[in-house]
């Protein structure tokens, strides 16, 4: 078995890299302290060709797959991860759209989101619940060639910055996803959430009062918006969530190693102390195995299994990397001591930051209910 | 092999006025005649630069050989490496010094190309020493790492040429009783020589502030300012100590110093009588610049720093605490001493 | 229309490594192995400047290097950044070389591969830094050639008129085409690649030649070529007192600023 990457995705890694170290890094703590999104990065992400990866390149991406999207939010969170998490939550809707959209919808949203001019949002997530999908309250009624919509989202990731948002609602006894642009009557963003963590990312409510979409604004057949939520959330949602978990993870390995070596007390480094070796130690062991986890489930998306046949992986890697983060930036908040509190050296930021991915794109135990209810079947 | 030739300095003149960097090789020239037995001489480019060429005598070249044309006033690309390589052509002398400025840089590797000789950049000292049994002319040029040097020899091909930065050898001694002979010797200036390149204008910008070549005391800032976020300390300690503020190339990344104040292989030689290094690391491509250094102080947190095998006194300390009980330190008896 | 450029390129070890660098005690050479390695970087300003002369003036951009087999990454990372095709000069013969040796065997390469409008190179490299293959290698090509360029304008497309460094100021300097430039870091700012030219670099030609490839003559490259050769690595006789201080950081500062006094430096 060779586990060695190939000679593009590692110099994708490079140049992500020297993005994030250049262009992302000096900036982090200010965005994050503005709490303001961070448009001129994105641009520069799109400019790149680094938005639209999992994009075909008749509609503007790049199709280099889904290990090399693993790479670039992973290169990204371990300097910013609310950008990191935008790629994951901004690529929801375009790959909704690249697998069950028409080609209608391609030609017309594509281009621009993997430009990074405009951006999306996915909303699947009610006050009924988020894990409980099924039992949505929104609802759209045909009416002629239209749907009259009426509902609420919430807790949906950068529904204030979209051009355009996806979103799932009951049609009958069904579920239909949808595409609605931002100023469409009827579609209002309500409020913004205060998070504790990925602060320029802003958290929404929105509400459908009486919105009418066109029956071109369904994205695949009525119906089918369950299996386009899912599928996306699983393909593109938990992957990227794990992809900005282990750029955390390893951000805060290596700042509080670095440290570790520089940091002398009692006449010598702290990293000579087994104390903090065993620490170190234990997120060196636990960042590895993350990260295989990873990139062999993005490596067999690549090779053409569905999310359904990866259901396990997904949702195994998903829910490790999250982990692995927490306790990472945890260890690295410890082993920094007052240092570690201070927003400055990053290692609280990233802790934060790493709070917030429990409940990304579903649930850690929601992750264990997909992985015990398939083995156990 | 010609191994009875003259030493030749190549002056480099500028508006009528010598480099320091000439009159720094003619002592390291006279040296070397001296020991040799050989004539010390000096070339010089340029258009009513007769003043120079008597400062050259004045400075310990024997000899002067003075090429003057109006159409050399400035420095001009294919006409100065034409014309020298030339004239060393016909007098051959076997060792050529010259001054590594912007224009030495340039015009010393074309001269060496023209000859199919051997140059050596970056040279710190020359002396005459044995290889294998044989003198040989020694090129000494900072190596990598801590305290290591490498020895170039140019053991066949003559002349050979070696370039130095100004700031690293000490200045001849200027005595106007010197007698030298100034030999004017006709450029056969062409057409030709501008048809290709030509020198259209030289705009000189005056240096602001204290040069850092011949401050007394340089406080040096390196990569370990990050921790202090801003470069301002630097500077305090510097106008303390009546000296001018410096920096390395990380520095220079984070746009704490620019080009003028940059110290290192890249950046300025400086041999002040203290130099300060506040978190430079001690890695080689930088303490070629000041290990001429009277006296060197290294303040650095990583106690494994290269840099305090090259200091004379060491602080192991995290800047943020040592920078301001420095300063305190040395504001209570502010006296200024020349060196 | 179109223009023939080339830029050449050094690899050499990352400049945060260069404390792990050691010399080898008989050559005086570098061990390069287990250094990571990047393209100087001054070469990619250079490599960035052809960039944008093709982007406005159409035309190709081939990339050259003198090297070990590692030399390869380097060539692919500027074919990543926009180049066009890479040319790599690998064989033990052209090891030991000074810069006019190495500047010799670039001349062979290029007398084999055609004639160019431009050529590019970094000032000098951050590991010996002597800023002489530019020079060197114009002067056996036969063409003009200036170094410290920071700003380069275009009059016709056979005339440029450059600003080279001076310590303090600059020069202006007119020029014919074919031309050599040196430039410094101050030309501009070089690209990032993109997804796309890393997906596309795989397509892109990478020729690779040893010294009868290109019809060098063995004494005039690699050792045997070198006017100059190093007779060896010595210590410094620095003789600097490495006093380290000892107590509290004030007992550490206040006994090293009585040192000083003492030594007469304040």
């Amino acid at each position: 078995m060779d586990f060695n990457l190939s000679r593009e995705h590692e110099m994708l890694r490079d140049m992500v890299k020297e993005f994030a170290n250049s262009e992302l890094a000096p900036r982090a703590l200010e965005l994050d302290n503005k709490g303001e999104f961070f448009w001129e990065q994105v641009k520069r992400s799109g400019q790149l060709g680094l938005i639209g990866v999992i994009n075909s390149k008749e509609y503007g991406g790049t199709a280099m797959g889904h290990l090399a999207r693993m790479i670039i939010i992973e290169e990204i969170s371990r300097v910013y991860p609310p950008m990191g998490f935008f790629h994951q939550t901004g690529n929801l809707l375009m790959y909704a759209i690249e697998t069950f959209g028409n080609d209608k919808h391609k030609k017309k949203y594509l281009p621009s989101l993997c430009k990074g001019e405009k951006v999306s949002a996915f909303a699947l997530t009610e006050a009924s619940g988020g894990s409980d999908a099924a039992s949505m309250q929104t609802e759209a009624t045909m009416n002629g060639d239209h749907y009259v919509i009426n509902g609420r989202k919430c807790w949906i990731t950068g529904v204030d910055p979209a051009d355009v948002v996806g979103f799932v609602a009951k049609t009958g006894d069904k579920f239909s996803a949808f595409i609605v642009e931002k100023g469409t009557h009827g579609f209002e963003v309500t409020r913004r959430e205060e998070t504790i963590g990925l602060r320029s990312l802003p958290v929404n409510e929105f509400a459908l009062t009486n919105c009418r979409l066109p029956k071109e604004n369904l994205i695949g057949e009525e119906g089918r918006g369950l299996v386009c939520a899912l599928t996306t959330i699983a393909t593109m949602g938990r992957t990227g969530a794990a992809g900005v978990a282990l750029g955390i993870a390893r951000g805060c390995y290596e700042i509080a190693l670095k440290f570790a070596k520089e940091r002398v007390l009692y006449g010598k480094p702290i990293a000579a102390l087994q104390a903090i070796q065993f620490m170190l130690a234990d997120m060196n062991v636990e960042i590895e195995a993350a990260k295989w986890l990873c990139y062999s489930t993005a490596w067999q998306l690549d090779q053409g299994k569905t999310s359904r046949d990866l259901a396990v992986d997904i949702a195994r890697c998903k829910l490790y990397a999250v982990d692995v983060a927490n306790r990472c930036a945890y260890k690295a908040v410890d082993i920094m001591g007052a240092y570690g509190l201070s927003p400055e050296y990053r290692v609280i930021g990233l802790l934060r930051d790493a709070l917030e991915l429990g409940v990304a794109a579903g649930s850690q135990e929601v992750m264990k209910v997909t992985i015990g209810a398939t083995i156990t079947r | 092999m010609n191994n009875s030739g003259e030493i030749w300095v190549i002056g480099e003149q500028r508006s009528g006025r010598l480099e320091e960097v000439s009159l720094e090789l003619l002592s390291k020239g006279a040296v070397l005649s001296q020991r040799m037995g050989v004539t010390l001489a000096s070339v010089l480019l340029g258009d009513e630069v007769d003043e120079a060429a008597r400062e050259l005598v004045f400075h310990g070249a024997e000899k002067v050989y003075l090429l003057e044309d109006a159409r050399l006033r400035y420095y001009q690309s294919e006409a100065y490496a034409r014309l020298l390589a030339g004239v060393i052509k016909e007098h051959e002398p076997q060792i050529v010094l010259i001054g590594a400025t912007e224009i030495g840089k340039e015009l010393a590797p074309k001269v060496a190309a023209k000859l199919r000789t051997g140059l050596t950049a970056h040279c710190i000292d020359l002396y005459v020493g044995e290889v294998d049994a044989a003198p040989q002319l020694i090129h000494v040029v900072p190596g990598w790492g801590g305290n290591l040097v490498m020895h170039i020899i140019c053991p066949q091909r003559r002349p050979q040429m070696v370039a130095v930065k100004p700031g690293v050898l000490p200045r001849a001694v200027r005595d106007k009783n010197k007698v030298g002979k100034v030999i004017k010797v006709k450029p056969d200036v062409r057409d030709e020589d501008f048809r290709r390149i030509d020198t259209v204008e030289v705009v000189e910008e005056p240096p602001q502030g204290k040069s850092l070549e011949s401050a007394d005391v340089v406080v040096c800032g390196g990569w370990g300012m990050n921790a202090m976020g801003d470069f301002s300390r630097v500077q305090e300690l510097a106008d303390i100590l009546g000296g001018v503020a410096a920096g390395t190339r990380p520095a220079m990344d984070k746009g704490w110093v620019d080009e003028a104040q940059l110290i290192g292989q890249s950046g300025k030689t400086v041999s002040p009588g203290l130099f300060i290094g506040l978190g430079v690391s001690g890695a080689m491509h930088y303490t070629a610049g000041f290990m001429g250094s009277k006296v060197v102080l290294a303040v650095d947190r990583n106690p494994q720093a290269p840099i305090f095998q090259m200091a004379d006194i060491g602080i192991v300390g995290d800047l943020r605490e040592v920078l301001p009980c420095l300063i305190e330190e040395l504001e209570k008896d502010r006296t200024p001493r020349r060196f | 229309m179109g223009l023939e450029i080339l830029v050449c390129i050094k690899q050499v070890p990352h400049p945060d490594h260069f404390s792990e660098i050691r010399l080898d005690a008989g050559s005086g050479r570098i061990i390069r192995e287990g250094i990571p390695a990047i393209i100087n970087p001054l070469d990619r300003n250079a490599l960035e400047e052809g960039l944008r002369v093709k982007e406005r003036f159409s035309g190709r951009v081939t990339v050259i290097s003198m090297g070990p087999p590692q030399a390869q990454k380097a060539l692919e990372e500027a074919l990543v950044m926009g180049g066009d095709r890479g040319v790599l000069l690998c064989d033990m013969a052209f090891g030991g070389a000074d810069t006019l040796a190495t500047a010799n065997t670039l001349f062979y390469a290029i007398r084999k591969l055609g004639k160019f409008d431009l050529i590019y190179c970094g000032n000098e490299t951050v590991d010996s830094g002597t800023a002489q293959v530019g020079p060197q290698l114009a002067e056996l090509l036969d063409i003009p050639q200036v170094s410290g360029v920071w700003e380069v304008a275009f009059g016709d497309e056979k005339t440029l008129e450059v600003k080279r460094a001076l310590e303090h100021g600059y020069m202006k300097v007119r020029l014919k085409l074919p031309a050599l430039l040196c430039v410094t870091r101050d030309i501009n700012k070089p690209r990032l690649p993109s997804v796309q030219s890393i997906m596309e670099v795989a397509q892109k030609e990478m020729i690779i030649w040893k010294a009868k490839d290109i019809g060098a003559p063995p004494e005039s490259i690699g050792l045997e070529g070198s006017p100059t050769c190093a007779a060896g690595v010595y210590e410094h006789k620095a003789g600097r007192r490495r006093e380290i201080m000892q107590g509290s950081i004030e007992e550490k500062v206040h006994r090293a600023v009585a040192r000083l006094k003492e030594l007469g430096a304040i």
